[in-house]
């Protein structure tokens, strides 16, 4: 029956109640005895007890205000100053770059970068929380027996299990390598809104994950128990060392190429290619209506990743203009080798995670897919196909992914929207 | 439409004879003798006719339904109203009703599902013309759906074939407004807005409310940005060349602002 006595039960429980039900109860109460007899006796030291709690107080405050007040007159801002170029001319666009930028880093205009505050703002009005997404279908065929079948449950928790690390591993990699690196106002403005972004994916796997009540021990360790997970990160890992030395700078050609190759690695590899399996994977899923709502999330995260990779990708290719001698025909080469090591490791992956047929597609299938893809990051920096001719082989992504949506509001979230500050009121 | 709301409120008025008028019946316009085309004349007054651009033609015989209901009352309080046909006009291959195509090619999505909705009557006209190859379905996947920016798409076809988010509201609101003569509920109108401003939505919910419309429906705008194009080679998320050119950085192009696609305006 039901009962107003039930309204409180899921309430966190308070602190006063928890040294109730504390499994130490006598040393909880032995402290509150001794602090009982602490304050019983502090006052007996400085009489009388209200005027002199008072007193203090106020002499505390004094000294306080004082000691700040001491701490400005004694400043030194020559250390920040030097920082901030005091009477040095006013920031002109020209003088704005990507890397190596000497120009001051707080200034947002002039703009020069456009394109990059472009990606900031639609990204800000792409804005989406993963709690937004109805997960009830998925909850009720992950429960049941009959809803998945073996090979279906194990793409699940393979793409969970791989995604969750790999947005923390690009979002460590942003905020502790490439922020610092990257010397543009406007670039560095698109890179928090990624970090954020970010945030939001690892938050949705991980509703995700608790929402289907999957083993989070088992998801979440996959990086380092499963071989075709832990590869994939292990190899977006690695190029993230040399940029995690707080010692390590930009400004020479090697170290230069060095930043380089870690905007490769994790924006053309990482989120251009180690997603794609997976993705295409639980899109797939979806489009038979099963796990419509993991699908769903991962449509939003597929939007943002593709404005991640595109940001990416700019940001490489401006580079490359600003300082073609990085660009050299041996770093060509060895950019190819990357992207083509990349493809072989999603191949793997998509050998793993698909030892037979399901949802109509199979691992060789996805081998040519990949190597579309392959073909497209090499193209979107300017370097030659190697696997010409390669097509993808799944029509469908056309309806998943390409067209516009128009969607029922009764019954599902609408992904045709801009946030509401998005709009203008010129 | 005239004989639509003629004949409804004429069985409503036999059904009155029969059963009986519904409970609230009088005291209501219709006992009053105002039909929807009388409270056009309210209408004006209170709007001022400047609003409603409606013409008050008639081609049947109204005096003598309005004897008819004066006498049998009526056993419907609201006869008539324009519902949203979303997934139903899917399933018979047309479009929405009163309003234009979302996009010629575009993606449904509900409770059931996705599916591709494509313009058949588009697909025809090109079929005709020998225009319909994969370099169309290409464009057209390219563009979203919008047949403007396509070269090789005839110029009529271009009109004919605006999709939702290029027939400006106005139209929607003045059809909606002319419609309204003949209908005594009200017509569940999407609008369409892309590039939303302030200033936009004001006018446009402001005008619908000048010229009489009772309500409106969903207000559909398109997202800033979509995912990278998985079937379509080229893609329009980068804005820095891959070339080894030194040009300098990119300007964003001017904004044509009829340009439903245009990536500076989203």
């Amino acid at each position: 029956m039901l009962n107003w006595d039930d309204y409180h039960t899921d309430d966190p429980i308070k602190p006063a109640s928890a040294a109730v039900t504390s499994p130490e109860p006598a040393v909880v109460e032995n402290a509150i005895q001794a602090a009982a007899e602490e304050a019983r006796l502090a006052p007996a030291v400085t009489a009388p007890a209200g005027v002199a709690a008072d007193a203090k107080g106020a002499e505390a405050l004094a000294s306080n205000l004082e000691k700040a007040a001491e701490a400005l007159a004694n400043l030194d801002i020559t250390p920040g100053l030097e920082e901030l170029e005091m009477g040095a001319g006013r920031i002109s666009v020209d003088e704005k770059a990507m890397i190596n930028c000497r120009a001051d880093l707080n200034q947002l205009v002039p703009f020069k970068y456009d394109w990059a505050w472009q990606k900031y703002i639609d990204g800000c009005a792409n804005h989406w929380m993963p709690q937004e997404v109805n997960m009830t279908a998925d909850v009720a065929t992950w429960k049941n027996d009959d809803g998945l079948s073996d090979d279906e449950r194990r793409i699940i928790m393979r793409s969970l299990g791989y995604f969750s690390t790999a947005d923390s591993l690009v979002a460590n990699n942003l905020v502790l390598g490439i922020y610092r690196l990257i010397t543009n106002p406007e670039c560095r403005q698109y890179l928090l809104r990624q970090a954020f972004e970010e945030a939001i994916h690892t938050h949705a796997y991980q509703y995700c994950i608790e929402s289907l009540g999957m083993d989070e021990g088992e998801v979440f360790n996959m990086y380092r128990e499963v071989p075709s997970v832990a590869k994939k990160a292990a190899w977006s890992l690695n190029h993230t060392h040399s940029l995690s030395d707080p010692n390590f700078n930009t400004g020479t050609t090697e170290d230069d190429q060095q930043l380089l190759r870690n905007l490769i690695g994790f924006y053309c590899v990482t989120e251009g290619i180690f997603f794609y399996c997976g993705f295409t994977q639980i899109l797939s899923m979806g489009r038979r209506n099963k796990m419509t709502g993991v699908a769903e999330q991962f449509q939003y995260i597929l939007r943002d990743e593709s404005m991640h990779l595109n940001f990416g990708i700019d940001v490489i290719n401006q580079i490359k203009l600003e300082n073609p001698q990085l660009w050299t025909s041996e770093f060509q080469q060895e950019v190819i080798q990357m992207i083509l090591e990349g493809t072989q490791l999603e191949i793997e992956y998509a050998r793993d995670t698909m030892p037979r047929g399901v949802l109509g597609m199979n691992a060789s299938m996805m081998e040519e897919y990949l190597q579309f893809i392959c073909n497209r990051r090499l193209n979107q920096l300017g370097l030659s196909e190697q696997f010409p001719g390669a097509q993808n082989p799944f029509p469908w992504m056309s309806e998943i992914m390409d067209l516009r949506k128009e969607k029922n509001f009764f019954e599902t979230r609408v992904i045709e929207y801009q946030t509401g500050g998005a709009l203008s009121w010129d | 439409m005239e004989a639509i709301s003629y004949y409804a409120i004429e069985a409503s008025s036999e059904l009155a004879a029969e059963r009986g008028s519904y409970a609230t019946y009088d005291g209501s316009l219709w006992s009053q003798g105002i039909f929807p085309l009388d409270s056009l004349d309210i209408l004006i007054e209170q709007r001022g006719a400047d609003y409603i651009d409606v013409n008050k033609d008639k081609t049947m015989d109204w005096d003598s339904l309005k004897a008819k209901v004066a006498t049998q009352g009526m056993r419907n309080s609201n006869c008539m109203a324009i519902a949203p046909t979303a997934t139903i006009a899917n399933i018979t291959g047309v479009s929405q009703s009163i309003e234009p195509t979302y996009q010629n090619l575009y993606v449904k999505s509900n409770l059931s599902g996705e599916f591709t909705v494509v313009n058949p009557y588009l697909v025809k006209d090109l079929k005709q013309r020998g225009l319909w190859d994969k370099v169309m379905v290409n464009d057209l996947k390219y563009f979203d759906g919008s047949v403007q920016n396509i070269d090789r798409m005839p110029e009529d076809l271009k009109a004919k074939y605006s999709n939702a988010f290029e027939v400006e509201p106005r139209w929607l609101v003045d059809s909606a407004s002319r419609r309204q003569k003949w209908i005594d509920q009200a017509q569940s109108l999407n609008l369409y807005i892309n590039n939303a401003s302030g200033k936009k939505l004001d006018i446009t919910y402001r005008m619908a409310w000048f010229k009489g419309l009772k309500t409106t429906y969903y207000l559909r705008s398109l997202a800033a940005t979509g995912t990278e194009k998985s079937t379509v080679q080229t893609g329009t998320l980068n804005a820095v060349s891959a070339g080894a050119a030194p040009t300098p950085a990119p300007v964003p192009q001017a904004c044509s602002l009829d340009d439903p696609d245009c990536e500076a305006c989203q």
